[in-house]
């Protein structure tokens, strides 16, 4: 089963993408692509790391090539986020590069070997601000990974204030 | 009268033509066109750009929104939701942003179907997918 969780910030994404896979009894794999720098990143890191103590996930860090995770066959998975993926893939560098085409391929081949899949991402497109061309560039390649994730996924649920709304297959709740 | 909203790039113009039947060389381009052929229009894509225009000339949005509805009744407008985030601290924007929201309400309200877009899926917040 693959899920898409989407939602704007702090609604309860994290929670909600665990709680899919709470009841997964093979081995779990947390795929975190946060880049560790800065004081926000510590926070957020050390939070996620709290909540998830306990419940035996194997935690990969993965701030790039997300095809080019080794885990094996059969296992449930956490990605969490597409939106930091994003900006590692396209900003990283030190130039603007694409990123749609290789997240989205790479998530896909890691879908074909997973038994649980759950795939955390962002909305960025509805503050209406006009933004730098590379931001831009950035919502638009943010929209189209999770409009390609939803084609292929067999869930695609936002998160509102921690309530989930299935647009896609179904919430559990 | 139907209206397709959602974010920025969630697919509302794909959802045009999947659900409603028309390409986007048919559709009438709200960043780009003359005013006047909205009225005709079969169908607006970002009609919210179309406002911001509007608001730039001095253009009354909102008149021009409310004949939009009397004389073109069959049209489809797509527009972005931009009311989400911060309230700007420019007046132009904030102005420009209040328009939009307030014009968008209009065409809901005159719509027999509205449809959100978001990961490119539709969701129907008034009307039904038979009723298409």
């Amino acid at each position: 089963m693959i899920t898409l969780v989407t939602g704007g910030t702090k609604c309860g994404k994290s929670s909600y993408a665990e709680r899919v896979l709470e009841s997964f009894g093979g081995t779990k794999y947390y795929v975190a692509t946060m880049n560790p720098v800065g004081d926000d990143a510590q926070e957020i890191i050390a939070r996620h790391t709290e909540m998830r103590r306990g419940k035996n996930y194997i935690t990969i860090e993965c701030l790039r090539d997300i095809g080019d995770l080794d885990i094996p066959e059969g296992c449930g998975v956490l990605i969490e986020c597409i939106g930091n993926l994003c900006a590692n893939e396209m900003f990283g560098s030190g130039e603007v590069n694409e990123a749609v085409l290789k997240i989205t391929e790479g998530i896909r081949a890691l879908s074909e070997r997973t038994a649980e899949l759950v795939i955390v991402t962002n909305e960025v497109g509805s503050d209406g601000n006009d933004y730098s061309p590379d931001t831009m560039q950035y919502i638009n390649e943010m929209a189209s990974i999770n409009r390609c994730i939803a084609e292929f996924a067999d869930n695609v649920v936002e998160c509102v204030y921690g309530l989930a709304v299935a647009y896609k297959g179904k919430a559990i709740c | 009268m139907k209206m397709i909203i959602g974010g920025a790039y969630q697919g509302k113009v794909g959802c045009a033509t999947k659900l409603f039947g028309i390409d986007e060389e048919a559709m009438t381009n709200g960043s780009t066109c003359d005013f006047d052929e909205i009225f005709t229009a079969v169908c607006i894509k970002s009609y919210h750009k179309a406002i911001a225009r509007f608001v730039a000339q001095g253009v009354d949005p909102i008149a021009f929104t409310k004949r939009l509805c009397e004389e073109n009744e069959d049209v489809v407008v797509i527009m972005d939701e931009i009311g989400c985030g911060i309230v700007p601290i420019v007046k132009a924007e904030r102005v420009k942003r209040e328009a939009t929201g307030r014009c968008g309400c209009m065409i809901a309200e005159n719509s027999d179907t509205v449809v959100r877009v978001i990961c490119g899926i539709p969701v129907y917040l008034k009307g039904t997918p038979d009723a298409d």
